[in-house]
């Protein structure tokens, strides 16, 4: 008997949840031959399951290895996917170079961000950890970056953020700067120049993207009080 | 009334055997730091045990700090196993390469020679020298890589914490390896009459389970300080980032002093504080780093008025390394501070805020250098 689209679903997105990257595997297979749309099951599957995971995760229920797992068996299920979906969706031709701050070498959080950004169609290039601002404003330069996501745990390391958007903007390119990780909050990146500011991986996208149709960082911004304290609290993601 | 100034060694003695004190002992984790005082950059610290040596020496004498401690990186002892590390030219090493890349690779893990392998040589030597100058005055801890931590340098992290589900068994291999490498070490620091201790930022509480800590890291850690023990030293856990989930476990460990960073000192007093003597925890990036004298004197403060009841003791720290960029002027307000405030008998009434400072810690995660 073949199983309601919702039921499958929902499968996905509990697959991830509770770290089966096999169950992932065989359910997206389930997708593919049902001929359920794969990006839908990516977008009401396995990341709704990953948003989840970043809820438990920020609940202090899920830790960094549930995280780490969660996401493999979310990668899993949208690399079989992948191969059934149409090739040109409407971000793959907009650039993106990411990394993590140089003196930094927590990179959990920038890898969840790229993974997301990935799935969203965008074209990244990863930069790694630890990386020099010139490194950043180079590669922006070179490939003509339409995003800069600049991340960081660490409060040593924010301010080099600063420099990274000053010397982009001195070398004449317009890439618009993303920034995140654990201490950033939203008044930093407007004080610091930054175009958007995302608080999870899973925001992350919404924002580049609102800030790729020009929505100003004002209105990307906080909604409401709640979010500001859960900033506070946040772990900051990752390391 | 109160005792004439001891030594910082005499201090420890006295807090060891449980003796009368003239304060608390005052111990900012000077690491990577040291360099500053002579003037060197961190990569030429690190890798020349003379120069390291003497830079905690000059250190020592400048600023008349409780404990030498002797370190640049956690992942040393994975390093002396066999991972590959990136040394900047100014800033403490970084893993590049894991050693353990797959499970054929466990083959090429051999027994340490403490002598030998990687720049443990270079801190052996750097620390027989603070001895050698200094050591009649204060002790000096080098600091070693517990084994989840090394383990972690060893396979690279997101792998070996990925396998506490995927390959538990490979997790354990490892912790058997590291263990018995730390044992070696502790060994080699304990022949040259330095006293040393084990730092575990990897197994905090913001980056795994209290479950997982039991099963995977606190028998090893439990090895560890029992073999500690055997030579009549105590055992010193350093966990930075969030420990409030962990801190109970990190006390069943045999370590006597859990030295905690992202920790209000009230809950730790709380919860393990009749088992083990604290150490912690102003804040090393919004006080050390980016705080002012003023702001670092209500940092001590606020942690003293909390800890110093502490039943089995209380030692007045950072909560984790003293970040390079921290200025001099910071180091002494923190000392100052700090001894002013742990003479003993307490003074109460020193410890009320006259002002109401806000303690803003944004820092939360643990640092692996």
């Amino acid at each position: 008997m073949e199983r309601e689209s919702s039921v499958i679903l929902n499968d996905l997105a509990r697959a991830v949840i509770e770290m089966d990257t096999d169950r992932a595997r065989a359910v997206a297979a389930e997708v593919i031959r049902l001929k359920i749309d794969p990006y839908m099951a990516i977008m009401e599957g396995l990341a709704k399951g990953m948003d989840k995971v970043n809820e438990l995760y920020e609940a202090e229920e899920y830790f960094v290895p549930e995280l780490l797992v969660c996401a493999d068996a979310m990668y899993a299920g949208i690399e079989v996917l992948r191969a059934h979906m149409p090739k040109e969706d409407p971000y793959s031709k907009k650039k993106i170079v990411i990394g993590v701050m140089k003196g930094d070498t927590h990179d959990i959080g920038k890898n969840l961000v790229k993974i997301m950004l990935d799935n969203a169609g965008f074209e990244m290039h990863d930069m790694g950890r630890d990386v020099s601002y010139a490194k950043f404003v180079d590669t922006a330069g070179e490939i003509k970056a339409d995003v800069v996501c600049l991340s960081t745990l660490m409060t040593t390391t924010m301010d080099g953020m600063q420099v990274v958007i000053e010397d982009l903007k001195r070398a004449g390119i317009n890439s618009k700067v993303l920034i995140g990780g654990g201490p950033i909050s939203p008044s930093f990146a407007k004080n610091i120049g930054a175009d958007g500011y995302a608080k999870n991986a899973a925001e992350a996208v919404k924002v580049v993207k609102g800030v790729l149709q020009g929505i100003p960082l004002s209105s990307v911004l906080i909604k409401d009080k709640r979010e500001l304290v859960s900033i506070e609290r946040s772990r900051g993601g990752t390391r | 009334m109160s005792i004439g100034e001891m030594t910082p060694k005499e201090r420890m003695m006295a807090a060891l055997s449980g003796k009368e004190m003239d304060r608390l002992i005052v111990s900012p984790l000077i690491l990577n730091w040291a360099s500053r005082t002579t003037g060197i950059k961190v990569g030429e610290f690190n890798r020349n045990g003379e120069k390291m040596g003497n830079a905690h020496i000059a250190c020592f004498k400048k600023y008349r700090h409780d404990v030498v401690y002797i370190f640049t990186t956690t992942s040393t002892l994975a390093e002396a196993m066999g991972t590959k590390m990136y040394f900047p030219d100014d800033d403490a090493p970084q893993v590049e390469t894991p050693f353990i890349q797959s499970r054929e690779d466990l083959k090429k893990l051999k027994p340490l020679d403490p002598e030998k392998d990687g720049r443990l040589p270079v801190y052996l030597e750097a620390a027989k020298r603070c001895v050698d100058a200094i050591g009649d005055e204060v002790f000096i801890l080098p600091v070693i890589g517990a084994p989840f931590t090394t383990s972690a340098a060893l396979r690279g992290t997101d792998t070996f914490i990925r396998e506490l589900y995927t390959d538990p068994e490979m997790v354990h291999t490892l912790m058997r390896a590291t263990t018995d490498a730390a044992k070696v070490s502790i060994d080699a620091f304990v022949k040259i009459g330095t006293v040393p201790i084990t730092v575990e930022p990897v197994a905090t509480g913001s980056m795994i389970r209290d479950k997982h800590f039991r099963e995977f890291v606190l028998p090893y850690l439990k090895e560890i300080y029992a073999h500690i023990s055997s030579y009549s030293l105590p055992g010193a856990l350093h966990i930075c980032g969030k420990t409030k989930r962990v801190i109970k476990a990190m006390s069943e460990s045999g370590a006597a002093i859990l030295s905690i960073d992202d920790i209000d000192l009230l809950d730790a007093k709380e919860l393990v504080g009749d088992k083990v003597c604290l150490m912690g925890n102003v804040s090393p990036a919004d006080g050390f780093f980016k705080g002012t004298p003023e702001i670092i004197r209500e940092m001590v403060k606020d942690c003293v008025a909390k800890a110093y009841d502490s039943p089995a003791g209380y030692i007045i720290a950072s909560g984790c390394e003293v970040p390079l960029m921290t200025p001099h002027e910071n180091m002494i307000a923190f000392l100052e501070a700090g001894r002013e405030f742990v003479r003993l008998p307490i003074d109460k009434s020193k410890l009320e805020s006259e002002v109401k400072v806000h303690i803003h810690r944004t820092s939360s995660e643990a640092c692996v250098h």
